[in-house]
């Protein structure tokens, strides 16, 4: 509503908000998306991309039931195929959002105030695609309360130590840990909805969902004090997470995935391609709904530096781990990245080095940051590559391991596609869904980066 | 206050303080050093193997400053400004560094197995590609050079800021380091393999560069608190450091360990689960004959009792009780490296040799002592640091 | 008996009055009242010394009884109820056990750390006396609240207001139970 009559001076390239703003302007601006402000066109694309995708899904998953995994190409040996590649793709991008809002609120850095929201958000719906694809992998969905140790009849009960059973601990671990910090975090801005809202409904719900915040100065310490621990909490939690999922591999003696170092770089790979998404989606958002005075150039500069301090952590790991096979002289480890380099995936191999370790390079330049239309480019590249990097791991070291004689190529079905493909739709409902319900942007902690939000310190006695 | 008021040069006090330590860091050292020596003509095998460890130890205390000189350019903030001229002084001991590597590079026929003629085809057809006396000679070289070229490039530009103005110098510091950080990291990696993994030539693990990666870091991390809490008892530093900073270095030390433990539980979980004979011995040979205990050691003296004590903000603001943490944290990195070199060639059970003390109380008096001499040579504070007044407010606001 | 009023609420546009009027109203030794801000004052938590709370106590015992919980949950499955060899592992795995151990410390800790936020905020309360001032509001928006209740030992529906009037507030109001 107030956005019309608002003077915001353009921000400098190195300011992590425009001067000018007010807490009333700020405000309106970030709840104005929620409450008035008209539609903008890629919210209508978003959300219809994103819920003829979702259809595409029930349908692959409808037929999946019907008929069973066979409608997937996976066949002996290679039966981890797409839905584990996914699996890992999603869960990795949802590693960002955590990090932006927890790590980086530990390490005190201011920037992230004005992206944790969207990218909790985009955490959650990560997470919830990717857990789509264990339960589909399962081939009876319907039987998957038999991952939990729980008593029944017959005495049988989870193996505690596989991977795969940590892997249900882990991740449902994170996906309830990120929507009771998320939530937390919504609190006081369901508060300031509540009191902006004009329709009655609306400001009935946000009401509920506010439980009364009132923004006391004894509710905003022990908020303080729960948002850091829930902050010091998370960090590790993130972590594990994609460890878990790498110890799904390395804890199998595969050639190419029993890797010790395998963890760090399984997180370095989650956080590069979640902060490419991230990057993917604030290009566009603050775009269309004129943010770029709370989403600003350095915003963007520092999330593609994430990116290039962990892309070059990935680019150390793909190193290293050729090196290790050759300097190991283990015949089967050998022959694993070799298949990879020159065998039927090479095509896939040497795309996703350009993907992951080339074009990231791109990033050292300064030139190159400060074009949000470049940036968008490569993260959408670096996506692709991770998305990449995984397929490789699985399939290569599954279809060509110990014995020749079992080797078998993984060839994708249209159902893998579509099941894939699918999920993409249902983050992206969720998310514009996200977007036009929830404010994007976290309104309280953006108004303690004003300058106004300073207590001066004349103190009069 | 100001950062015109003040002179960052060391004071009067502190050069006297300085001069003492340096005399007793020297000759411990030299006493260290001429113990060393006689172990050199009597227990030959026992002395490089003391002095190899020794040796990294000290070594990753500089290298890890290195890494921290850099990241801080890269970052920024006020915990950079102040750990700045002890990292810059740290670093400047490379070259003595490369002079202490001499007896290491004329010992490897006595260290590495892999030295010996063999009959295990796997060994000389296929790892004899890497694993050769002249090649490990030349890279040896490459990461002194690397270092020393970062270390040398990184103070000259630091010392010219001082005289000149800050304008460009900075920039290109932080150009610097990008490259550098990742030069170090791989340099590391292969040092790991080289000096230390290499002594059990089958085993293998890709973490193994990783864990030297950290334990560098937090070696030098603690260090610098070490120094920096020393020196607040003396003017110009009692003037500039305040919790604030104490508190920011505490909170990288507290990551550090967690990552360190991270990192050293992972590759042990996998190894463990895999259970594969190439792998598993590494192990095995360490947590036996009286390993297990040491292992355990470093299970609570490295993490746990660390991770726990750091996680108090109090503790972390209080200099004294932070530097005590720092160097409990030295000492668990001197066992760490123990634990890692010597297990292979101690038969079985665990046996200190005297040379196991005369090696880094030789090494690092020595190094220490040149230290000493290195921070007393320039201001403690960058005086042109565009962060300074920003520096010197943390935590005073 | 109840007083018929919850207490008296100033408005501030700015958090340094709001500080400064909190500080002078708590020399002058007012010991209940609250402020209401759109985001947390790190100075008002000096002022009503509001450093330590309960929450990190809460969440260590959540955490601690979930990673004990994890730990024999997987020691009793696996050593005494079901007990089975898996490749040769021991029955007492316990380094495979730590991660499920680790993960369910985080689990608990953190849902304790929310519902433990929630139970001192005594949060959910969707009713409360100051959403009665009309002006209210605006606490979610770009106001600053301060509010001196009524149970105050010192309250004086007449000194009090006239002591906030004094101290560069925007508007005194009542607030209405």
């Amino acid at each position: 509503m107030a956005d019309e009559q608002q003077v915001i001076e353009k921000p400098e390239p190195h300011e992590i908000l425009a001067k000018g703003y007010t807490f009333g302007t700020i405000t309106d601006q970030i709840a104005a998306v929620v409450l008035t402000k008209r539609t903008p066109l890629l919210w209508i694309v978003g959300i219809g991309t994103g819920f003829a995708l979702l259809n595409l899904l029930l349908l692959s998953a409808t037929l999946l039931f019907a008929k069973g995994v066979g409608i997937w190409g996976i066949r002996t040996p290679v039966m981890w195929g797409f839905a584990i590649t996914n699996f890992v793709w999603w869960i990795g991008i949802g590693h960002a959002g955590t990090l932006i809002s927890a790590i980086l609120l530990l390490l005190n850095q201011k920037w992230r105030n004005s992206i944790n929201r969207f990218a909790e958000a985009m955490t959650l719906f990560a997470v919830a695609c990717a857990g789509m694809f264990p339960l589909l992998h399962m081939g009876r969905p319907w039987l998957f309360y038999w991952l939990f140790p729980y008593p029944n009849s017959t005495t049988v009960q989870p193996n505690f130590r596989s991977p795969l059973v940590w892997d249900v601990f882990a991740v449902s671990t994170y996906a309830t840990v990120s929507a009771l910090f998320w939530f937390v975090g919504l609190i006081p801005d369901l508060g300031t909805l509540r009191d902006r809202a004009k329709n009655s409904f609306a400001k009935y719900a946000y009401g509920m969902l506010a439980m009364g915040w009132r923004g006391s100065a004894r509710h905003w310490s022990v908020y303080e004090t729960a948002t850091l621990l829930l902050a010091g909490m998370s960090t590790p939690l993130v972590l594990s997470v994609h460890t878990v999922v790498s110890f799904d591999f390395t804890i199998a003696i595969v050639p190419g995935w029993h890797s010790t170092f395998f963890p760090p770089y399984f997180v370095a790979g989650a956080i590069y391609s979640g902060f490419a998404m991230v990057l993917a989606l604030a290009i566009p958002l603050r775009a269309s709904y004129g943010l770029e005075g709370i989403i600003t150039a350095r915003h963007l500069d520092n999330c593609a530096k994430v990116m290039l301090a962990t892309g070059m952590i990935v680019a150390y790991a793909y190193i290293m781990e050729v090196f290790m096979s050759w300097y190991s002289g283990s015949v089967y480890e050998q022959q694993a990245f070799w298949n990879r380099m020159t065998g039927p995936y090479s095509t896939q191999y040497w795309f996703l080095v350009t993907c992951n370790i080339v074009s990231p390079n791109l990033l050292w330049f300064k030139s190159f940051r400060s074009k949000p239309a470049l940036l968008f480019l490569s993260s959408i590249i670096v996506l692709i590559g991770m998305w990449l990097e995984r397929y490789m791991i699985i399939v290569s070291s599954l279809a060509q391991d110990y014995v020749p004689s079992s080797w078998s190529l993984f060839h994708a079905t249209r159902w893998d596609w579509a099941t894939y493909w699918g999920t993409i739709g249902l983050f992206l409902f969720l998310f514009f869904l996200f977007v036009r319900l929830l404010p994007m942007i976290s309104i309280f902690e953006v108004r303690t980066l004003l300058p106004q939000a300073k207590v001066r310190q004349e103190v009069k006695r | 206050m100001t950062g015109q008021a003040l002179d960052f040069n060391p004071s009067t006090e502190l050069r006297t303080s300085l001069r003492q330590s340096r005399a007793r860091a020297g000759i411990i050292g030299l006493i260290g050093v001429l113990a060393l020596a006689a172990g050199a003509f009597t227990a030959r095998d026992q002395f490089f193997r003391s002095y190899l460890w020794s040796y990294i130890f000290v070594l990753g205390i500089t290298a890890g400053s290195l890494s921290w000189l850099m990241l801080q350019y890269l970052t920024g903030g006020a915990w950079g400004v102040v750990i700045r001229r002890p990292a810059e002084a740290a670093v400047r001991t490379f070259p003595l560094l490369a002079l202490l590597f001499i007896p290491i590079a004329l010992g490897t026929s006595s260290l590495y197995s892999w030295t010996q003629p063999t009959t295990d085809a796997t060994l000389l057809v296929k790892q004899a590609r890497y694993l050769n006396v002249p090649f490990f000679l030349v890279r040896a070289a490459v990461f002194f050079a690397g270092w020393i070229f970062l270390s040398w490039f990184l103070n000259r530009w630091s010392a010219r800021e001082d005289r000149e103005g800050p304008v460009p110098a900075n920039s290109r510091m932080a150009a610097i380091s990008g490259p550098g950080l990742i030069f170090w990291a791989f340099s590391v990696t292969f040092m790991s393999i080289d000096w230390v993994m290499s002594l059990s030539p089958h085993w293998f693990s890709t973490m193994f560069g990783l864990l030297f990666v950290i334990g560098q870091g937090l070696s030098g991390m603690a260090f610098l608190v070490t120094v920096l809490v020393f020196l607040s008892n003396f003017r110009p530093m009692s003037e500039v450091l305040t919790p604030r900073h104490l508190h920011d270095l505490g909170k990288f030390l507290l990551a550090t360990v967690m990552v360190w433990a991270y990192f050293a539980f992972s590759q042990f979980l996998i190894i463990w689960a895999g259970n594969l004979p190439e792998e598993i011995p590494w192990y095995v040979e360490r947590l036996r004959g009286g390993w297990q205990y040491v292992a355990l050691l470093l299970v609570f003296g490295h993490f746990a009792l660390p991770f726990a004590l750091l996680l108090s903000r109090d503790l972390k603001r209080n200099f004294k009780l932070l530097a005590s943490i720092a160097v409990f944290i030295l000492c668990m990195r001197v066992v760490d490296i123990y634990w890692m070199v010597t297990p292979d060639s101690s038969k079985g059970s665990l046996s200190v040799s005297w040379l196991d003390l005369a090696g880094p109380l030789g090494l690092g008096g020595i190094w220490l002592a040149y230290f000493l001499i290195q921070l007393e040579k320039r201001p403690l504070m960058p005086l042109n640091e565009m962060e300074l007044a920003e520096a010197l407010e943390h935590g005073r606001e | 008996m109840k007083p018929d009023v919850y207490g008296v609420m100033a408005e501030f546009d700015n958090p340094t009055d709001l500080v400064n009027a909190t500080r002078a109203v708590c020399e002058q030794g007012y010991k209940k009242l609250d402020t209401y801000t759109p985001f947390p004052i790190e100075e008002l938590n000096d002022i009503l010394h509001l450093h330590k709370n309960k929450l990190s106590l809460i969440v260590l015992v959540g955490g601690l009884l979930g990673g004990l919980s994890g730990f024999l949950l997987q020691y009793f499955v696996t050593v005494i109820y079901f007990p089975i060899n898996v490749a040769g592992r021991p029955l007492d795995s316990w380094p495979a056990y730590i991660i499920i151990t680790f993960e369910l410390t985080i689990l608990l800790g953190c849902i304790s750390a929310v519902f433990g936020m929630l139970a001192l905020c005594g949060l959910p309360m969707p009713y409360h006396p100051v959403f009665n001032v009309p002006r209210f509001s605006a606490a979610s928006h770009d106001r600053f609240f301060l509010c001196i209740e009524a149970a105050d030992p010192l309250f004086d529906m007449e000194k009090t207001s006239g002591l906030l009037e004094t101290l560069e507030a925007k508007e005194v109001s009542e607030v209405a139970h």
